[in-house]
């Protein structure tokens, strides 16, 4: 997997570098700027872009916009874009043309090398991961009036899992239950929400979207 | 005044109002304000004679470049003024700023009670300044008549007014008893006195009725404003302080340590190093960490002043620094914190770069702003656009709405001048 790294501070560049390099992972290139990050994607067409939100010159979204116009230049490329803190907007900004090969993770789930690597893998193969912290504020966010109110707890725990982008063998792995379980709550939640089977869409990343949009047009 | 939050009894009317001691304080409080009152109507004089002189020069044109002077000194006058009688009565607020030109004068309201202010405290407040000084004198003169009348010449033997010559004892015992007679008198009198002295102020720099205050409301929205807006600025940089710093430098640490915990778990040797840097990275978090609360607010200035805080940077600035602080009083958080940091950077300049022998801070309180100087006898030729000590100075005076000003001549000296708005 041959990787771009773009983050303005130094010693965060330098050691996430040296974290996936230590885990036989190729950096192919890493960059302080958004300028020199679509430079060396232009140069190195990467399998997968980590990338800072907040890069240079004003330090508030260049990162994902550096993000969206990579993607323009190369479709299919993955990107994992780390944030300081958990913003909505930057994660529906994101997410707004779908959300094969995407997460959004908060910067310091990197030091926890194993799900940070599963992550990435699960973006690279085409998957979605996003931070549970962004999905806990959705629902926090989320008023008593909307859909998501018909959920049960035990699906909106399932639904939160799928928004973090774990397929079902891992949910059920994580709520210790059955496939079969999982599969049951994953139709009453498709059931709850109207997304109807003959949509054609990936009905998981839909069921993710449509609060993530609904969150960020409540907040 | 609702009868449940009337003033103590003594303060202007008593309630026993035949209690000598009672009388005797209430006298004395309007004695001092009789007192207090010659030095405005003093003030007041000078400034009517020089009102008069403006206005005849003004007939001449070359007046004219005296107006917009007098006008301030005018509005200083009556300022003293309102200060004083907001002491000891209702607060007598002031309107904003003076006008500059001779026809807004003319058209300020403000502007033209002041000028009869001027006129009646400068003849009124004066005799009756006088009047109530002398008073007291009078009656203990006459009072102590019989210990001294006889030590005088015959013809100089005669009460305070001199109404008629003393010639024996019983007519110096009835100079006594008058003298006591002036004593009630002052007494009865004195309140009412400084009432009437202070009532032209009281009367004519009150805002006109019928003015609203708007435009003290609009000064006051705008300044407010301002303060707002510099304390959102003041918050930004804290922000980007601590997400660009901190922030960064502990995840900095997670990923390090991560890094060395799979490393560990492989067997590897590069444990140690990553370890190493991940300690680095951790202490680097703790100074700015340590230097973003220095910028918040110092902790020295938590619990000692401005002007101690002061002295202790320059006590321990390794270039020997005199600190000439005259200001009274704290002042606002932001303005203390913003001044200690721009001497704080200043010194660090002067140590660093300047090669000085000696360096000054003078601190003082002026139009309303806080300045602040710094001065050395080095080399000079310091420069804002190189090195980022100045670049931030500036920017935290600034995010107060401050001046700064550096002169540095190459050869020396360098002046430092920040002029921080603090609102009084």
């Amino acid at each position: 997997m041959r990787i771009v790294i773009a983050e303005d501070d130094p010693l965060l560049r330098e050691g996430l570098a040296l974290l996936l390099r230590a885990e036989g992972l190729d950096v192919v290139a890493t960059a302080g700027t958004p300028d020199a990050f679509l430079a060396a994607v232009d140069e190195h067409r990467p399998d997968l872009a980590i990338v800072d939100v907040r890069m240079p010159p004003t330090h508030t979204d260049e990162g994902i916009r550096a993000a969206v116009e990579a993607r323009r230049r190369q479709p299919g490329l993955a990107v994992l874009v780390l944030s300081a803190y958990v913003e909505q907007a930057f994660a529906t900004d994101l997410l707004a043309d779908g959300s094969a090969r995407l997460g959004y993770l908060l910067k310091e789930r990197v030091g926890r090398v194993e799900e940070f690597l599963t992550a990435l893998e699960r973006v690279a193969d085409g998957g979605t991961a996003i931070d549970p912290e962004v999905v806990a504020q959705l629902f926090a966010r989320t008023r008593p009036d909307t859909r998501l109110d018909r959920l049960s707890p035990r699906e909106r725990e399932v639904l939160a899992l799928m928004a973090e982008g774990l397929g079902n063998a891992a949910i059920a792995e994580r709520l210790v239950v059955t496939d079969g379980a999982v599969h049951k709550h994953i139709r009453s939640i498709f059931a709850k929400l109207d997304l109807a089977p003959a949509d054609g869409t990936d009905r998981r990343v839909a069921a993710v979207l449509r609060h993530l949009n609904d969150a960020h047009r409540r907040a | 005044m609702p009868a449940h939050d009337a003033p103590p009894a003594a303060a202007h009317e008593p309630a026993r109002p035949w209690d000598v001691s009672v009388r005797a304080r209430t006298a004395l409080d309007a004695f001092e304000h009789l007192v207090g009152g010659i030095g405005t109507a003093i003030l007041a004089l000078i400034m009517l004679l020089w009102l008069v002189f403006t206005a005849a020069a003004c007939l001449f044109g070359a007046g004219l470049f005296l107006v917009p002077g007098t006008l301030r000194a005018l509005r200083a006058v009556a300022g003293r003024e309102r200060v004083r009688l907001s002491r000891w009565g209702p607060e007598v607020i002031g309107p904003g700023p003076s006008p500059t030109g001779l026809r807004q004068a003319v058209a300020d309201p403000a502007t033209r009670r002041e000028v009869g202010w001027v006129a009646s405290h400068a003849l009124l407040g004066t005799v009756l300044g006088l009047v109530g000084l002398t008073l007291p004198l009078t009656s203990a003169t006459d009072a102590a008549f019989p210990l001294w009348w006889s030590f005088v010449p015959p013809s100089e033997a005669t009460p305070s007014l001199g109404l008629w010559t003393v010639t024996d004892w019983p007519g110096a015992f009835a100079v006594s008893l008058l003298g006591i007679g002036w004593f009630a008198v002052t007494l009865a009198v004195a309140p009412g006195m400084a009432r009437l002295q202070a009532w032209p102020g009281r009367r004519l720099l009150t805002p006109p009725p019928g003015t609203d205050l708007v435009t003290r409301v609009a000064e006051l929205t705008a300044t407010r404003a301002a303060a707002l807006d510099a304390h959102a600025t003041e918050l930004r940089r804290i922000e980007r302080a601590l997400h660009d710093g901190t922030q960064n430098r502990l995840v900095a640490v997670t990923v390090l340590l991560g890094a060395s915990r799979r490393a560990v778990s492989r067997g590897s040797a590069d444990a140690d190093a990553l370890l190493e840097r991940a300690q680095d990275a951790a202490e680097q978090a703790l100074a700015e960490l340590r230097a973003v609360v220095r910028g918040i607010l110092p902790p020295v200035l938590a619990d000692r002043s401005l002007t101690d805080a002061l002295s202790g940077l320059a006590g321990s600035c390794p270039v020997p620094c005199r600190v000439d602080a005259d200001v009274e009083g704290r002042f606002a958080a932001s303005v203390e914190a913003t001044a200690y940091f721009v001497v704080a950077e200043a010194l660090t300049n002067v140590t660093r770069h300047s090669g000085a022998r000696s360096a000054s801070v003078t601190v003082r309180h002026r139009d309303g702003r806080l300045w602040l100087r710094v001065t050395d006898d080095g080399r000079g030729g310091a420069d804002e656009h190189r090195g980022s000590g100045l670049a931030g100075i500036r920017k935290r005076v600034e995010a107060l709405d401050g001046v700064l000003t550096l002169a540095s001549p190459p050869g020396g000296p360098t002046t430092l001048e920040a002029g921080l708005p603090c609102g009084s």
